[in-house]
């Protein structure tokens, strides 16, 4: 259940592999939405930590398109749900992630997510 | 400020003031020591601000079983007595009407009931009016004989104690329910390097688990840590570098065993994700992200600690028939599973310091077990392996007899950004300095004797 938190913590990490490596694309994704418990102040502690260009792309490649463009200044509790539907409650299920620069494939199965690197991959 | 009896369970004795510690830290208030506190009895004396702080130690603490207030204490009960009318401001107000009970009980000794009457009646000073009631009492007044061994015959001991302790009762420990609760047993997925639960309990106190942090777990393997810090309100991350210990072997149609576990406790929703990576080659995008860091890293008894690579490089041609290999495996979408080497533990341990400082939040606290050999451990083996901007907070040993386990906690200081660690600790200049974890799996296999020993 690779949540859209996660994918925005994610970049590709295969040797020399440094640039344009982030975020990653999803393809053939299987999406499952789940309800989950809203916190504010979880979210208010970790808006910093996103990058919101990735974050609005991905929900749009997977179909959600409630975020605005830009990241508001003011954190107000309708916008504090929508955040929390998009970092939380969106699931990848199944799927491929795939880096836009040297195009290594991270297959997701059944929630989680290989991030291993071949021998090749490593420094 | 009032002072508190803390009773404590017998077990884990060196955790109990880091515990304390952590918890009154949590909950933002002061609680100290007397100067020659002695954790090692399973009575302690605290001061606290205010009576509700007690009741937040109790609820949340793993080792307490009950905090009295304490109306006194002494080395005979002539000095209790003294003490406890000089505290008379203390119990008045339940005098007149207040129902009551005594509970007069011993630490390694069974006072006989003939002489529990006789120390109850020695209370008679008091004047307390109300009713005893032994079902549903309003106050529970309770003394405790403290000896210092169960050893000897008990009619020689009785009344030989070392201290005596006497108080009205402020709470009963809630949160030793919980090491049930998280019963490995009784988990609907565990393995055989689960930890069990009421170490994994005192580790997500260390580590100060509450609602709205972020907490990971980079050797996650069963997900032990992940449950109960779930349970207390924080988002968990786990990694592990060998997805199958994430997953479990039942299989197809059935979520990960991970998740299976924490959907059991209620908290599956808090289990943020699970991610198969080796932690020296990790994708995090940026650090500064984690409120803590706890885990049980694998120190090579059941299952030794891996990373990627091989023990031995290959020579050049097998590299490449290798490499493409590798690449035809991807384009099918087989499993490729890459080698392995053993990760040595001291430098696993001194990596998962400085990978802490990188992807910690300032003041997150990193939370480990280093295992160790008793005889040989030295204070300089935990020193060495702090950094800059890491302190060390709490270093409370679990004894098995010539090995031992040490559960490490260490704060971020600084609030510097520090660039990822290069994890080449083979390559690193040391100190010179041979740390008693090192190589722990080699010397567990040989009993811990020194290399001369072994012939």
């Amino acid at each position: 259940m690779v949540r859209l938190i996660t994918h925005n913590l994610l970049a590709c990490h295969v040797k020399g592999c440094t640039s344009n490596n982030f975020p990653l694309e999803f393809k053939d994704v299987q999406v499952v939405v789940r309800q989950s418990e809203f916190n504010p102040d979880f979210l208010r502690g970790f808006i910093a930590k996103i990058e919101w260009t990735a974050l609005v792309g991905a929900a749009r490649e997977l179909g959600d398109t409630s975020l605005p463009e830009m990241q508001p200044e003011t954190l107000d509790d309708d916008f504090l749900h929508t955040l929390h539907h998009v970092l939380l409650e969106i699931h990848v299920e199944e799927g491929v992630m795939i880096c836009p620069n040297c195009k290594h494939n991270y297959p997701i199965s059944s929630g989680i997510p290989n991030m291993l690197l071949a021998e090749h991959e490593i420094g | 400020m009032p002072a508190f009896l803390v009773v404590f369970a017998q077990s884990h004795s060196e955790f109990r003031i880091p515990e304390l510690e952590s918890v009154a830290k949590l909950h933002g208030f002061a609680i100290s020591f007397p100067s020659d506190c002695d954790p090692s009895r399973p009575f302690m004396i605290i001061t606290l601000e205010l009576e509700e702080h007690a009741h937040l130690l109790a609820r949340r603490c793993i080792l307490i079983k009950q905090i009295y207030e304490l109306y006194g204490q002494g080395n005979t009960y002539d000095e209790l007595h003294m003490a406890n009318k000089a505290n008379s401001h203390l119990w008045s107000p339940y005098v007149q009407d207040t129902s009551f009970k005594f509970s007069i009980n011993a630490y390694n000794h069974r006072i006989h009931e003939s002489r529990q009457r006789s120390i109850m009646e020695s209370f008679t000073y008091m004047k307390f009016a109300g009713k005893i009631d032994m079902k549903n009492p309003q106050i529970i007044l309770g003394c405790f004989e403290e000896y210092d061994t169960a050893l000897g015959l008990r009619e020689d001991r009785d009344g030989n104690f070392h201290q005596v302790y006497f108080g009205r009762l402020v709470a009963d420990g809630s949160a030793r329910a919980l090491i049930q609760m998280f019963d490995v047993k009784k988990r609907l997925y565990y393995g055989n390097t689960s930890m069990d639960s009421e170490v994994s309990l005192l580790m997500a106190n260390q580590a100060l688990a509450s609602p709205s942090k972020l907490i990971y777990d980079p050797f996650c393997g069963t997900g032990s840590m992940a449950y109960p810090i779930a349970y207390f309100g924080a988002q968990v991350f786990g990694s592990d570098i060998d997805g199958r210990q994430m997953r479990g072997k039942d299989g197809q149609g059935q979520p990960p065993g991970v998740f299976r576990a924490a959907q059991q406790y209620g908290v599956v929703d808090r289990i943020m994700d699970l991610c198969t990576f080796d932690v020296t080659r990790n994708p995090w995008r940026c650090g500064n992200l984690f409120d803590a860091i706890v885990t049980d890293p694998p120190y090579g008894v059941r299952a030794g600690a891996k990373r990627l690579g091989r023990r031995k490089e290959l020579s050049e041609e097998k590299k490449a028939a290798n490499i493409e290999h590798q690449l035809a495996a991807r384009t099918t979408q087989q499993p490729y599973i890459p080698p392995t080497k053993p990760y040595e533990l001291s430098l696993l341990a001194a990596d998962l310091v400085l990978l802490s400082r990188y992807l910690l939040k300032p003041q997150g606290r990193l939370v480990f077990f280093l295992p160790t050999v008793n005889e040989h451990y030295e204070e300089v083996d935990v020193q060495s392996m702090l950094c800059d901007g890491m302190e060390l907070v709490a270093n409370s040993l679990q004894d098995f007899g010539s090995w031992g386990r040490r559960l490490v906690t260490i704060q971020k200081t600084t609030s510097e950004a520090y660039l990822p660690p290069s994890f080449d600790g083979e390559m690193r200049e040391t100190t010179g300095h041979v740390p008693a974890h090192k190589d722990f799996r080699e010397q567990y296999f040989r009993g811990f004797k020194k290399d001369s020993d072994v012939q």
